[in-house]
């Protein structure tokens, strides 16, 4: 919706529609999106509904992609804020369906999107430089797995304990499939840093499985 | 503490040596020759792959709780509330149907009060004795601010208010003065809109001539001069902000 000076000077104006769209943006590309089985399905219909404003059609593509999305929001944001960073997900995805244009798969566009959403959250919290730094003697201390309500699995547990830097290269690289120099561009830094942490991350990890043994 | 320096220098080169990502012939050579004399090395490698390998295989959960709801009240945004002051450079144009909303919506809401003013509901009269056609006393010169609040249950009413008539006349000079700056739709909607308010103000006007101490009526000719004021202010700074028509 354009800026206009009528809605400055009379901001009583009318509201714009509901089913609003944001202008097309460049193309995101794709990105390598980890096997996801049967749980993803190929829903062009109900993508192509939703983009036509059509709010039972998108709840459908929400409760299709929901877990998926959450796992990955929660993965990467080490559990804080992870339902509302997924309603944000959710909310920007209906923001910018206008935008898909199908050169990739539903799923993996929207994988890329809530990459993008969590990286941005990421980005207004604190400096890329602190995330590389922090947080890793807490996982020294830690003589047992964490075990969280939500997540029973010792082994997410442990990434996410993991320290945040650390922890997001991990997701991204072994869980999500991105490559090195993909996560230098989205996280804005080198891919021999992504490295780094990445083999600190398993190295980390690799303790809690042999602790399971 | 324990730290991630190990004496082993091939140690932080094992992940790089299992995704194999950005790794030269030569580098993958030198570290598989290590291995080959390094059962720690080689025990450390085992144990990184396995950890690849639980995280790609890692099941996808949903949340705890169903966020839908958060999600669809957010599917329909509020109206936007924008800045007042926009860059120089920006060149702005009129949305049309918004415009017309809001006119029709003031034309029909200062029409409608007066219609359900002139009911003459009496708990909505002020006594006569408050009522009366005089300026505020202690009122600050100037125009009114577009947050001043509409007069209360005892605003007194000034037709011939002269604080009221320069402000106004000021704001209309300067948005003479730079009209030019202004898209020709935006100036037209700006006065079909200045248009509408003056209707909802002699409206009021002669309402009040019949009713003065109707307070319905004292608050609505208030708050429709104050709306006046308020859109030749935000119209005179807005064309005074924008490049002359026909500039960069």
């Amino acid at each position: 919706m354009t800026v206009t000076q009528a809605a400055v000077l009379l901001p009583e104006a009318e509201a714009p529609p509901a089913c609003r769209r944001e202008p097309p943006l460049r193309s995101e590309g794709s990105s390598p999106v980890k096997s996801a089985g049967s749980q993803v399905d190929d829903a062009s219909n109900y993508v192509a509904n939703a983009a036509a404003g059509d709010v039972s059609a998108f709840e459908h593509l929400y409760r299709t992609h929901l877990p998926r999305v959450h796992s990955l929001v929660r993965r990467m944001s080490g559990g804080r804020d992870a339902d509302e960073l997924t309603q944000d997900v959710f909310v920007r995805v209906w923001q910018k369906l206008g935008s898909f244009r199908g050169d990739s798969a539903f799923a993996t566009w929207l994988h890329r999107l809530a990459v993008n959403v969590v990286i941005e959250r990421f980005r207004q919290e604190t400096t890329r430089r602190q995330r590389m730094h922090d947080g890793e003697e807490i996982f020294e201390t830690l003589s047992a797995p964490v075990r969280s309500r939500d997540f029973p699995m010792d082994f997410e547990a442990a990434l996410l304990s993991l320290p945040d830097g650390a922890r997001e290269i991990f997701v991204l690289h072994d869980v999500e499939g991105y490559k090195h120099h993909e996560i230098g561009t989205l996280l804005e830094i080198s891919a021999g840093t992504s490295k780094a942490q990445l083999h600190r991350a398993r190295m980390m990890l690799r303790r809690y499985l042999n602790s399971e043994r | 503490m324990v730290t991630m320096a190990t004496e082993d220098p091939f140690n932080d080169r094992l992940s790089d040596y299992l995704d194999g990502e950005d790794l030269s012939p030569t580098e993958r050579a030198e570290i598989e020759a290590h291995l080959a004399t390094c059962a720690t090395c080689e025990t450390t490698l085992a144990e990184l792959a396995a950890v690849a390998a639980r995280a790609r295989s890692l099941p996808d959960r949903p949340p705890v709780s169903d966020l839908w709801a958060g999600v669809s009240q957010r599917l329909t945004p509020a109206p936007a509330v924008l800045p007042f002051n926009r860059p120089a450079h920006r060149r702005f144009s009129f949305t049309l149907p918004q415009l017309i909303a809001a006119g029709l919506a003031l034309m029909l809401l200062s029409g409608g009060m007066v219609w359900v003013a002139r009911l003459g509901d009496p708990r909505t009269s002020l006594p006569s004795a408050v009522a009366q056609v005089a300026p505020e006393e202690g009122a600050p010169a100037g125009p009114a601010t577009e947050d001043a609040e509409p007069a209360s249950a005892l605003s007194r009413v000034a037709f011939a208010d002269p604080n009221y008539d320069q402000a106004v006349a000021d704001l209309e000079k300067m948005l003479a003065a730079n009209r030019s700056r202004l898209d020709p739709e935006t100036v037209r909607i700006l006065e079909a809109n200045l248009q509408t308010i003056d209707q909802a103000i002699e409206q009021s006007r002669k309402a009040l001539r019949a009713d003065p101490a109707n307070v319905y009526l004292n608050n609505h000719f208030a708050a429709s001069r104050n709306r006046k004021i308020a859109l030749l202010r935000r119209a005179s700074a807005l064309a005074m902000t924008q490049d002359a028509v026909g500039g960069s």
